[in-house]
């Protein structure tokens, strides 16, 4: 049905939509790139800070648009990258 | 067998022509002297007798020409009267029943073509007129008999859109014993009707009375439900279609039951198209809750997975029953169909292209679809009219009429048909929840046609609602409380108003779907100017398209209410049903006839040939003619070279002897045009129809496609020393005959080129896509050759004359 759609729906504010708490431990990763590329929502990207291990591990873009999916989880080799539920206190 | 017998028996006998002048009224001896015509007809070869008389098409006309038949032997009938793709068809009937080969029948015509558009002039027009019947009769000399071949109709019929429309054509096709396949684009049937609150005028539930349907289609033993599937191809001829359905995935299996657990566990949304964005849906999905079928679907472009990577597998997980399966694939249905049914039915305008109304600026301006997913207790505020800036009720509303239609600025010219009555329906919803509201109907006229539309009109008047004549101009926004101001005139006091208002709801109208040329295309169907399906006739075939086999439902043909999109749909359904009944259809004798001793094998006619009838045996070195396949265009004996293929009813011969008629005499003053059946000769007669006047000097031939118009054909007009040459056809694209129009353009570039060589002015000839719809631009064609031919010097005529003369040779 090909009608414009523009407006803001009005049950947005409704719809339970869970908070995620991204962890990244920086000098656990090994640069691979793998948590950024797969990342469906594009929450990641290459940050400018070398770690210990001398490679730039990822930095979060914008954290409301994780979607808590958690396949950065599943595909970093080094385990270094885990995302939370954030609990939510008083109106988020 | 004696009937053959008895037409070979005729056909060694002498041709004796009748022919028979119609007054039509006064609609052709208002311009015409019909008189005249009959007594010039009386003294063109092998003519017996000509009669004039005042309706031919009568029962005592058609009585006068069978009697004759008999009693003077006739073996052939003119008659001159309107255009043969009006009456053809009875006076063929009519000859059959006196024992005459329905093909030894001829039409002039002489209204559509001669005295509407020659109103003021009847010299001219009666000597067009003698001319037209000169070209009738000295075709008709030469007319053979011929038999129509059967062709077997499939019992099965496709429906394409599952719309209210296609809802109804499918299940009464289906009640009747026939097997349907219903494809719908959307995840749902359900279509506009799915959307909307309440009908008017009677206040029923949209969706209560459209749901018990929707679901009678989903269980019918006999339709198969195609859903999120498209048509991607349609080849064959009526009653024998082979259709192409590509059934994109659902991602989710038949198992599933509709439990809704995946939904919650979704992470990602979206606004729902099916409340036009006013409320969210997830990337799993039901469009709404009554949708048929039942079973969710997986937004791909949405759902966090791509290409075989499985990032979020939430749904999988919540689904108990294990319906979600992300390695669906697409799939392509092959169906065979005897009959096809479009209700694709039709757009919305989109108001935001009007740049007075604020739309998609103000918030508070809304559309009439919007206005009927907020008023819906199943929508997404309950039931509750609120305004979109507050959340609030408004206290004061006005709806603005007309946005979209009516305007040739502003939209689109026709009246879209349902807003005025969609609007006092809306009106009084209004008034039944919160009765203090003030309610403003700005419009230009208020059309409540139908049954029971005018009472409901009275009810909202009484009701208190305010019918103001006159559009806004301007809409504008106080920036604290996003009211609204409407400022206009109110045409009928004279005087200007500001109104405020809460919110505006704007009135918007229908348009044709915006992917309509696929359909088009696909099943070669003509559109209106408007842009709606064309219909095969306006008053007597209201549901049938011209193509065999195909017919229309809903607003896929043009704007209507739910009523009539059931009526039509049931009346489709019937048509559908009486090809499908009679389980055969004889296909018109107009294949070609093929000479195979001047047959090269050079298979130039395979090529050209639009449904590839003509096969080429290798061993044989000749070609091979599937009778029952052909369409009938004749471009396969336009293009063979060495006269091998010519087309029934449409011969060399006879097409020859209608040139010979039209260049007898005056010939530097005559534009020979020939047009094709379907959009050049029909865009001819609607110019009739329509009165538009044009130059007196043109002489239609017809042919059933311009593939059928030889070069020899246009070589020998000019031979014959003819002004100017017209080859007319339907836009490429729509050409009736799938793209056999392609071979005209090819042809008469080319015959460019060879004038451009023998120094002869390129101008003399001309090309015109026209389509059925399109009088006007038939007429403004003739009057600018018109001006084109006075400037032809006679020496011109003569070089033509002498650069063709081959093209005399034979006939």
């Amino acid at each position: 049905m090909p009608v414009r759609i523009w407006r803001t729906p009005l049950d947005i504010e409704k719809v339970k939509r869970p908070k995620a708490e991204i962890h990244i431990i920086k000098n656990q990763c090994k640069g691979c790139g793998f948590c950024i590329h797969f990342c469906p929502k594009e929450v990641l990207e290459e940050s400018e800070e070398i770690n210990e291990r001398g490679v730039h591990p990822p930095r979060v873009v914008d954290e409301s648009k994780c979607v808590l999916c958690s396949f950065c989880t599943s595909v970093c080799p080094d385990f270094a990258i885990f995302v939370v539920e954030k609990q939510c206190k008083d109106g988020c | 067998m004696a009937e053959k017998k008895e037409s070979k028996a005729k056909e060694s006998e002498e041709i004796r022509i009748g022919v028979y002048v119609c007054h039509c009224g006064l609609n052709i001896a208002g311009s015409v002297d019909c008189e005249e015509v009959a007594k010039f007809a009386e003294t063109l070869p092998h003519v017996v007798l000509a009669k004039d008389n005042r309706y031919t098409c009568s029962d005592q006309g058609q009585e006068l020409i069978k009697n004759d038949i008999k009693e003077h032997e006739l073996n052939r009938v003119v008659v001159a009267s309107c255009s043969p793709r009006l009456h053809e068809p009875t006076f063929r009937k009519a000859c059959e029943e006196a024992g005459l080969n329905r093909y030894l029948f001829e039409m002039a015509n002489i209204r559509e073509q001669c005295s509407w558009v020659h109103l003021y002039d009847r010299k001219a027009a009666t000597e067009k007129a003698k001319d037209l019947v000169k070209m009738a009769v000295a075709k008709a000399a030469l007319l053979q008999p011929a038999e129509e071949i059967e062709v077997p109709i499939v019992r099965k019929a496709l429906v394409i859109g599952g719309g209210v429309a296609g809802i109804q054509a499918a299940l009464d096709l289906a009640d009747t014993g026939y097997k349907v396949y219903l494809v719908e684009k959307e995840p749902s049937i359900g279509g506009r009707m799915a959307q909307i609150d309440k009908t008017f005028p009677t206040m029923d539930c949209s969706i209560c009375i459209l749901a018990p349907k929707m679901s009678d289609v989903g269980h019918h033993p006999n339709i198969e439900l195609l859903t999120n599937s498209e048509v991607l191809d349609v080849k064959g001829y009526i009653g024998n279609f082979h259709v192409k359905v590509l059934k994109k995935p659902r991602y989710v299996t038949d198992d599933c039951t509709a439990c809704g657990e995946c939904v919650e566990v979704c992470p990602v949304i979206a606004p729902n198209e099916f409340d036009v964005g006013l409320a969210i849906r997830h990337a799993i999905y039901t469009p709404f809750a009554q949708a048929v079928p039942s079973a969710y679907i997986i937004d791909m472009d949405l759902c966090l997975n791509k290409e075989k990577i499985i990032v979020c597998d939430k749904c999988l997980k919540a689904c108990e029953r294990q319906a979600i399966n992300f390695e669906m694939k697409p799939e392509t249905r092959k169906l065979e169909v005897g009959t096809v049914i479009v209700a694709t039915g039709a757009d919305v305008f989109d108001p935001s292209s009007l740049p007075k109304y604020r739309y998609g600026k103000h918030p508070n301006v809304i559309t009439s679809l919007e206005f009927e997913r907020l008023i819906n207790a199943g929508g997404p505020s309950g039931g509750h009219l609120i305004r979109p800036s507050d959340m609030q009720i408004p206290k004061r509303v006005a709806f603005i009429q007309c946005v979209g239609s009516r305007s040739e600025k502003s939209g689109r010219l026709y009246c879209s048909n349902v807003c005025c009555m969609n609007t006092i329906k809306d009106s009084l919803l209004i008034k039944e929840h919160w009765p203090e509201t003030e309610i403003y109907v700005f419009y230009i006229d208020i059309r409540a046609y139908g049954k029971g539309f005018e009472d409901l009109y009275i009810r909202a008047r009484k009701e208190g609602v305010k019918f103001i004549r006159g559009l806004p101009a301007e809409v504008v926004e106080d920036r604290k409380t996003c009211n609204l101001w409407l400022i206009g005139e109110n045409t009928l006091q004279k005087e200007l108003y500001k109104v405020n208002v809460d919110m505006a709801i704007l009135s918007i109208g229908l348009e044709p779907r915006k992917d309509s040329e696929i359909i088009q295309r696909l099943l070669t169907l003509s559109r209106t100017q408007d842009g709606f399906f064309m219909e095969a006739h306006p008053k007597l075939r209201p549901v049938d398209a011209a193509t065999g086999g195909i017919f229309f439902a809903g607003c896929a043909e043009g704007p209507k209410d739910i009523k009539d999109s059931v009526t039509q749909a049931s009346a489709a359904a019937a048509r559908a049903g009486i090809l499908m009944a009679k389980g055969k259809v004889t296909v018109e004798a107009i294949t070609p006839i093929f000479h195979a001793e001047k047959c090269k094998a050079c298979g130039l006619c395979v090529k050209v040939c639009p449904y590839n009838a003509i096969t080429l045996n290798e061993e044989l070195k000749r070609i091979e003619i599937i009778d029952a396949a052909c369409g009938g265009c004749g471009t396969c004996a336009a293009e063979c070279p060495f006269d091998a293929l010519t087309q029934n009813h449409f011969t060399d011969e006879q097409i020859f002897a209608q040139i010979n008629a039209v260049t007898e005499h005056n010939a530097e003053k005559k534009i020979v045009a020939f047009c094709c059946n379907w959009c050049a000769y029909a865009g001819a007669d609607f110019a009739g129809v329509s009165r538009m006047q044009y130059p007196p000097n043109v002489r239609i031939i017809r042919t059933m496609c311009s593939g059928r118009v030889s070069p020899k054909f246009i070589e020998r007009a000019f031979a014959r020393g003819a002004a100017m040459v017209l080859v007319a056809g339907c836009y490429p694209g729509d050409c009736h005959y799938i793209n056999a129009n392609e071979d005209t353009q090819k042809r008469v570039e080319r015959f460019w080129k060879k004038m451009e060589q023998n120094g002869l002015n390129e101008e003399r000839l001309q090309l015109l896509w026209v389509s059925a719809a399109e009088g006007e631009r038939f007429a403004s064609k003739i009057r600018e050759m018109q001006g084109i031919l006075e400037k032809v010097a006679p020496e011109e005529i003569e070089t033509a004359k002498t650069v063709f003369e081959k093209a005399l040779g034979g006939v």
